[in-house]
């Protein structure tokens, strides 16, 4: 039981990371590849505001979320104006240089081996330490990232968004700012991005570089290919079925030398599969441009 | 000191250089990152080591076989990439997919087949160098061993007959025919898929033989391809994309840039100051150091 709720929690933290990146790639069309890059600074924002200052995570999690946006900010603000192959060698860039940061610059982050001991969320005096307490946390920030994207969807913002993503060119010709547009997405994703990345690291108590590769933000594409781009039902689909998968592996009694490159197989194979199959996803509207 | 560094950056230069040839003769025709690239190169360090380690010892490490053993690696690692071309690619190409879809199938090729490799042989580190190190030449104040230098001349050569081969003979002519103009190229008669299966022949194979040059210099593990590979992209985009001798330059710039940077900080910085190189290329000057700046429409 505490298992299975254990995989929910994951669920839960991987869907506010799906979401995030999708009003980035699905809804936008921004080809992200340094999605984790974002969570790994709002995890270690957070970790180390806790860790050395004593600070409460929950104010930790807010400022890692702004920090996150902020590099949002910084990395966004020159790569929306790549196109197409060249935005996403940037971001693919930035997950490489946040990486190596957060592995090479011991006297902050202590490099590979890791933050021990990361204090978990406690709600008005009452630490969270029961699991499926946590995975109420996680739900309701979950059902909170759920609810800011529908209304983002739908919102003129939303429509705007969605113009870039099918016709940059016409939505500039009806006087819209896709630039301003493109920077402010790419932001809030970053800040939701942020959150879940310490919610994580509040949740596991232990973060290295190593929770934040290039892959895991491949991983995080994946989910929102697979669940659909441009799909709000979709992403939580894709996280779901994505994390609940490999864990399926463990069961088949394999050893973890061979489940790991067998789960990391199988994702680059249904990474190609989808590519030539369909690219748009399960319930995706949109296919990369 | 300085000379080593120099030295140092001239070897690891030639590797990027390289892999950076390979992936634009393959980006010349077909007009996408091919980023399963990376992995041809770890393909061609694992051939080699299967054969040296399996093949040789059966005829007492005659010479014959060994150089058996580095040849047939490069042709095994040409047959990888033309495989990739032909059963992912094609699909895609006939579907008339976009560039992103091209670029992340070509990603998912990458990581299955480094899995795989990492599923064959472990993940720990391997060796294929047999027999004592030897001590270098001393050379200008510095010491380059044999190895390093036979990764300089081969390298070298690889470029110069790539070089003679785009430029002079008929195959080349129809490489540079399908990237300038791929319909123009058609209607003149070449046919733009064997074209592009030359180029992805070549290509990998050149990939191939960078696996195997670099095997004998350190060790080899299956994750070794994903550093090679972005520093081939980025040694060909900060060259100028699709530009021969502008890769040969963005590799040796790559190398030197590197090497310097890692005099004054530690080696674990590698990656990035590479891309910290790509994002100021990107910024400044997208067309990269020989290309023209009409390209810049297309980024």
């Amino acid at each position: 039981m505490e298992y299975l709720l254990h995989i929910f929690v994951l669920a839960g933290i991987y869907t506010i990371l799906t979401l995030s990146l999708n009003l980035i790639v699905g809804f936008t069309g921004l080809p992200a590849l340094g999605h984790a890059a974002f969570s790994c600074i709002g995890a270690y924002t957070s970790c180390l505001l806790a860790l050395n200052m004593g600070l409460s995570p929950w104010i930790g999690l807010l400022i890692g979320a702004v920090i996150a946006a902020f590099s949002g900010l910084v990395v966004g603000y020159p790569a929306v104006r790549l196109k197409g192959d060249y935005f996403a060698l940037a971001t693919f860039g930035l997950g490489v240089i946040v990486y190596s940061v957060a592995k090479n610059w011991v006297g902050l982050t202590r490099g590979p081996m890791g933050l021990p001991g990361i204090p978990g969320f406690s709600f008005f005096g009452f630490p969270l330490s029961e699991i499926w307490s946590y995975l109420l946390v996680v739900l309701v920030f979950a059902a909170i990232t759920i609810f800011v994207t529908k209304r983002i969807v739908h919102s003129p913002f939303g429509r705007v968004l969605r113009s870039i993503r099918e016709d940059e060119l016409a939505s500039q010709a009806l006087g819209k700012d896709t630039t301003k547009h493109k920077i402010l997405v790419f932001v809030i994703g970053a800040f939701f991005a942020g959150i879940a990345g310490s919610l994580y690291a509040h949740y596991i108590t232990f973060i290295d570089p190593s929770s934040f590769t290039v892959m895991e933000s491949i991983t995080i594409l994946l989910m929102v290919i697979f669940g659909g781009m441009g799909s709000i039902s979709g992403s939580i689909v894709g996280a779901g079925t994505l994390v609940l998968f490999p864990e399926l592996l463990r069961f088949l009694g394999m050893p973890s030398s061979i489940a790991g490159p067998m789960r990391q197989m199988i994702y680059g194979l249904l990474l190609v599969v989808l590519m030539l199959k369909r690219p748009q996803g399960i319930m995706g509207t949109y296919r990369f441009k | 000191m300085f000379q080593q560094l120099i030295f140092n950056a001239i070897i690891s230069g030639s590797i990027y250089a390289l892999i950076a040839i390979g992936f634009t003769v393959i980006y010349k025709t077909v007009k996408f990152f091919h980023l399963a690239h990376g992995v041809v190169y770890t393909a061609g360090a694992y051939f080699a080591y299967t054969f040296l380690s399996w093949l040789s010892p059966q005829f007492n490490n005659s010479p014959a076989p060994t150089a058996f053993s580095f040849f047939l690696p490069i042709v095994l690692a040409s047959v990888v990439g033309i495989g990739i071309d032909r059963f992912i690619y094609y699909p895609l190409r006939k579907q008339q997919a976009s560039n992103l879809i091209f670029l992340l199938a070509s990603f998912g090729v990458f990581i299955f087949l480094q899995n795989l490799i990492q599923l064959i042989y472990g993940a720990q580190i391997l060796s294929i160098r047999t027999g004592p190190i030897k001590e270098g030449h001393h050379f200008l104040g510095a010491v380059i061993t044999d190895v390093q230098l036979t990764i300089f001349f081969v390298s070298v050569i690889l470029m110069l007959l790539l070089w003679f081969f785009i430029q002079r003979t008929k195959f080349g002519k129809a490489i540079r025919a399908v990237s300038d103009d791929p319909v123009a190229a058609n209607v003149v008669g070449i046919n733009p898929e064997k074209v592009i299966l030359i180029s992805f022949a070549i290509g990998s194979a050149l990939a191939g033989a960078a696996g195997i040059l670099i095997s004998f210099e350190t060790n080899i593990e299956p994750t070794m391809g994903f550093g090679a590979l972005l520093k081939g992209v980025i040694a060909s985009i900060v060259g100028g994309i699709g530009n021969i001798p502008g890769a040969v330059l963005g590799g040796f710039f790559l190398g030197l840039v590197e090497n310097l940077g890692i005099w004054k900080i530690s080696a674990g910085w590698k990656d990035c100051i590479a891309f910290v190189i790509l994002i100021i290329f990107l910024l400044v000057r997208p067309w990269g150091i020989l290309g023209t700046k009409t390209e810049k429409e297309t980024i």
